[in-house]
C-alpha cells in the first residue's frame, strides 16, 4: 500500500526503528482517570480564560469552569466531577504560571447536561454545528491548538471546497492518532462530515501516511456510503502531516505566503479534532478527554485516554516508570522527537488538549552537540519542505538582522526541525528560526500596539 | 533528576561532518591501493608526508589564530590524501609537504576554515605546485616499474594507449587518478553511503566527453585521461565550493566540462582539470544565487506571493 503522494524535501527521522512507533502502535488505548486534574486556562492559542469557579464549588463532568476570552477564546470544562481544589498559576510546559484549576476528582463522573446534542451529524441543522464546536471548546489537536470555530468563520468573499483530515501522524513516536483511526473511525467520519455540512462543503479527504495501513483499511471501511469523503495515502516522510505540505499534496496548492488555508479554499483537521466535533456535535460532549501516546524508555510503553488536566509523572508511573535508572533520564519531551518540548526540570506538568504524547529519553540520548562550522554540503536545503536556505538564513538570525532573515523569508519556516536534524555539523538552524520568528512577530505587535 | 532543555529536534539524523570525512577517506582507499601497487613505495612516502603535515598545518593555524582545535573533523587527512593522489609518484616528499601546508594554512585557515574556503584546498594547493615547481609535477614515472624513466602521458601522446590501459590505469599519471575500477569502487561506495550525490560525478564526467569530443578529441578517451574521473568523484564535489541545488550542480558540472575542453585544446597545459574546478569553485556563489529553489507560496524568487488557484 505505499504512496507516492508527496512534497518535496523533508526527512526519514528514526526511519529504521519504524519511527520510534512500534512500542505502541498495537497498543489498544487504555483509559486512566486521575485523582486530581490541573486543568489550564490556557490551553488554546489565543488568550487564556477567565475561571469562573471558586475553591469548594462542586463541579459535574463536562461542566464550564472558564470563560472564553478575546477573538481566539475558547471555554474550558471540567474533566472529572468533584471540588475544585485549587485556581492558581502552575508549572506547565513552556510557562512557570500558567493560570490552572485543580479538581479533585469524586469519581462519579456525573454528566452536566448545559451542552445541547444535535444528534445524527447527516441530519441535524448545520448552522447549529459551528456554535457547539466552539461551546465544546474544542482546538486543534494535532500541536498548534488553533481554535476550531475559528478556522470554520469564512469571511465575505471566501469560500471552502475541501475539507482534510490529517491521519498522517508523521512525527516519531507518538501512535495516538493511529490508534483513534482504527478505534474511532466511525467517529472521525462524523466529524468531518460535521463539518463538511456546517460549510457545505462537497469533498472531505482524509490522509494518512502510508506506515498505517490498517488504519487506512479502517477508514476506508468507515468511509464507505458517507457523502464527499475519501482516503488518500500518502508517503511516509516528516513532516508529511505539516499543514502546508499537507494542502500541497492533497490539493496541488499552495498557501500564499502570510496566507490561511482557507485563502486556497481548504481547512485542515487533526483526526482527533474530527473525533471532538463528532462528540460534540453528537452528544453535546466538551472536549476533556484525550488520547496520549506515553513511550521511550518506560517500563511499558502506552496508548492511554487521558482527562485533559492528568499529571505526566502520573502517567509514567502508570506505565510502571522509568526503565532506566532515575538519574540516566535525560529528557522527558511532551510531544514527537521533531517538534515537542522538553519539561522543565520537573515531570509535575499537566496534559493539555493538543498533548499527542510524553517521549522520556535517556542521558545519552539527550546530549548536547557543540556547533561545527557549516560545510554547505547543502543537506539543509534539499531537506526544507519550503523551499529556503537554512545554512545562509542562520547567519541572518544569529546576527539578528531581522530586516535580511524576513528577505530570505523566515516568517515562512515552518519550524518544523528537518534542517537541524539534518546538518552534520549539529547547527540549530530550526532554533534560530523559531527565535527570529517570535521576535519580527513581537516587533510587529510592538508596531500596532 | 536534571532534565535537559534544548530545543526540538530531539533525534538527529547519524551524519555527521566527522564521519561524512571518514566516508571520503575509506572511499580513497582502493586509489590508494593501486597508487601504491603501481607506483610502489614513493606513492606511500608522499600520502604519509601529505596528510601528516596537512593536519600538524591545520593544529597549528588553528593555534595561531586562537580557534577551537577542529582536526577531529578530519577534513584536514581529506585534503592532504586528496592532494598526494594528485601528484606523480616522482614528486619531492617536501613539494607534498609544501603544498599540503600551503593548502590547510592559505587556502583554508586564513579564509576562516573549514566551510568559509572557496577554493577547494587540495586543488589551489596543486595549481600552487604547478605554478612554483612545474618541473616536478609532470615528471612522470611510468606504473609497475620503480626506476623506469618517464613516459609521456596519455595526454601528451593520446596514441600511445589503448582504452583497456587508460581505464585500469598502468599509464604514467598521478598517484590516485590513473585506476579508475578504484576511483568507480571508491564513488559507489559514497553514493552508498549518501555521503555524495551522482548528479556532480556523472554530469562532470559526460561533459567533459562531450566537449572534447566536439573539439576534435576522443569522447571515451578524453574522460579516461588525466585527472577527469578522480577530480569528479573526489574534487568536485567538495560540498564546501559547489553549489547546492542540483540545477546548479549541473550548471557548474557543465562548465567544468567546458573549460577542461578549452584548456586541452587550446591552453598551455595539457590537463586541465585543476584549474576548471578552479574557476567554477569561483562560480559557485554566483550559480547559488541564480538557482535558488522557489519558496513555497511565492509565485517565483522575486517573491511575488502565489496566487491561489482552484
Amino acid at each position: 500500500m505505499s504512496s507516492n503522494n508527496t512534497f518535496r524535501g523533508g526527512v526519514h527521522p528514526l526511519h529504521g526503528a519504524h519511527e520510534g512507533k512500534s512500542p505502541t502502535r498495537g497498543q489498544a488505548v487504555i483509559d486512566y482517570t486521575a485523582e486530581t486534574v490541573t486543568i489550564m486556562m490556557g490551553m488554546h492559542l489565543g488568550a487564556p480564560s477567565t475561571p469562573t469557579v471558586q475553591v469548594g464549588d462542586h463541579v459535574k463532568l463536562g461542566q464550564q469552569i472558564a470563560d472564553p476570552v478575546g477573538f481566539l477564546g475558547l471555554p474550558v470544562h471540567a474533566s472529572v466531577s468533584g471540588e475544585v481544589i485549587a485556581v492558581g498559576p502552575v508549572q506547565s510546559v513552556m510557562n512557570p504560571a500558567a493560570m490552572a484549576v485543580t479538581i479533585k476528582n469524586d469519581f462519579k463522573d456525573e454528566w452536566v447536561d448545559t451542552l445541547e446534542p444535535l444528534g445524527d451529524v447527516e441530519t441535524c441543522d448545520p448552522t447549529k454545528i459551528v456554535p457547539a464546536i466552539k461551546a465544546a471548546g474544542v482546538c486543534g489537536q494535532g500541536g498548534a491548538s488553533f481554535p476550531t470555530h475559528v478556522k470554520f468563520a469564512v469571511k465575505e468573499g471566501q469560500y471552502c471546497d475541501t475539507i482534510i483530515v490529517n491521519g498522517a501522524e508523521c512525527e516519531t513516536h507518538l501512535t495516538c492518532d493511529h490508534r483513534l483511526m482504527l478505534e474511532q473511525s466511525k467517529r472521525i467520519v462524523d466529524g468531518l462530515r460535521a463539518a463538511m455540512r456546517a460549510l457545505d462543503v462537497k469533498k472531505g479527504v482524509i490522509a494518512i501516511e502510508d506506515n498505517k495501513p490498517d488504519a487506512i483499511e479502517a477508514m476506508r471501511k468507515a468511509a464507505e456510503g458517507r457523502d464527499g469523503v475519501e482516503i488518500m495515502p500518502l508517503m511516509t516522510k516528516y513532516p508529511q502531516g505539516g499543514e502546508k505540505q499537507l494542502i500541497q499534496v492533497v490539493t496541488g496548492r499552495e498557501v500564499p505566503t502570510k496566507k490561511l488555508p482557507l485563502d486556497v479554499h481548504v481547512i485542515v483537521l487533526n483526526v482527533s479534532t474530527a473525533k471532538s466535533i463528532a462528540d460534540a456535535v453528537i452528544e453535546g460532549k466538551p472536549l476533556i478527554t484525550r488520547i496520549t501516546t506515553v513511550t521511550g524508555h518506560v517500563v511499558r510503553p502506552c496508548n492511554f485516554r487521558v482527562r485533559v488536566g492528568t499529571m505526566v509523572d502520573e502517567l509514567i508511573a502508570e506505565c510502571g516508570g522509568y526503565s532506566i535508572p532515575e538519574d540516566q533520564v535525560g529528557k522527558v519531551v511532551m510531544g514527537g522527537a521533531m517538534t515537542g518540548f522538553p519539561c522543565p526540570n520537573t515531570t509535575h506538568i499537566p496534559i493539555a488538549k493538543a498533548n499527542g504524547g510524553v517521549v522520556v529519553y535517556s542521558e545519552e540520548e539527550s546530549k548536547d552537540y557543540d556547533e561545527d562550522p557549516c560545510i554547505r554540503c547543502g543537506r539543509c536545503v534539499e531537506a526544507c519542505p519550503i523551499g529556503l536556505n537554512p545554512y545562509k538564513l542562520k547567519y541572518f538570525c544569529d546576527a539578528g538582522d531581522m530586516k535580511r532573515a524576513g528577505e530570505w523569508c523566515v516568517m515562512d519556516c515552518v519550524v518544523c526541525g528537518s534542517c537541524s536534524y539534518i546538518c552534520p555539523a549539529h547547527r540549530r538552524l530550526t532554533s534560530s528560526f523559531k527565535a527570529m520568528k517570535d521576535k519580527i512577530a513581537a516587533e510587529a505587535r510592538k508596531g500596532k500596539g | 533528576m536534571k532534565l535537559h532543555l534544548s530545543p526540538a529536534p530531539h533525534v538527529h539524523s547519524p551524519q555527521t561532518t566527522r564521519a561524512l570525512m571518514l566516508n571520503v577517506l575509506v572511499a580513497l582507499i582502493p586509489c590508494a591501493i593501486a597508487g601504491v601497487y603501481l607506483f610502489g613505495f614513493s606513492a606511500i612516502l608522499l600520502m604519509l608526508v601529505s596528510v601528516l603535515s596537512a593536519v600538524a598545518g591545520e593544529a597549528i593555524i588553528q593555534k595561531i589564530l586562537g580557534q577551537k582545535s577542529r582536526i577531529n573533523d578530519m577534513s584536514a587527512a581529506v585534503t592532504g590524501l586528496i592532494l598526494a593522489l594528485n601528484l606523480s609518484p616522482r614528486t619531492p616528499w617536501w613539494v607534498a609537504m609544501a603544498g599540503s601546508l600551503f593548502a590547510v594554512i592559505v587556502v583554508k585557515g586564513l579564509f576562516g576554515g573549514l566551510g568559509d574556503n572557496f577554493l577547494n584546498p587540495a586543488l589551489a594547493a596543486r595549481a600552487f605546485l604547478l605554478v612554483c615547481w612545474p618541473r616536478y609535477l609532470t615528471t612522470w614515472a611510468a606504473p609497475l616499474a620503480a626506476d623506469a624513466v618517464a613516459g609521456a602521458t596519455p595526454l601528451a601522446n593520446p596514441a600511445g594507449y589503448t582504452l583497456g590501459q587508460l581505464f585500469l590505469g598502468n599509464i604514467p599519471g598521478s598517484i590516485g587518478e590513473v585506476c579508475k575500477p578504484a576511483i568507480l569502487l571508491g564513488l559507489v561506495y559514497l553514493l552508498f553511503t549518501k555521503t555524495i550525490t551522482w548528479q556532480i560525478p556523472v554530469y562532470m564526467t559526460a561533459f567533459t566527453g562531450v566537449f572534447c569530443a566536439l573539439m576534435g578529441g576522443g569522447f571515451v578517451e578524453s574522460m579516461l585521461s588525466g585527472g577527469v574521473l578522480f577530480a569528479a568523484v573526489f574534487m568536485a564535489t567538495d560540498y564546501v565550493t559547489c553549489p547546492m541545488s542540483t540545477k546548479g550542480q549541473i550548471v557548474y558540472a557543465a562548465g567544468i566540462g567546458l573549460i577542461i575542453a578549452l584548456i586541452r585544446k587550446f591552453g598551455l597545459y595539457p590537463e586541465g582539470v585543476t584549474f576548471a574546478i578552479l574557476l567554477m569553485n569561483v562560480a559557485t556563489p554566483i550559480i547559488d544565487r541564480f538557482t535558488k529553489r522557489r519558496v513555497y507560496g511565492y509565485e517565483d524568487n522575486k517573491k511575488k506571493e502565489a496566487k491561489a488557484n482552484g
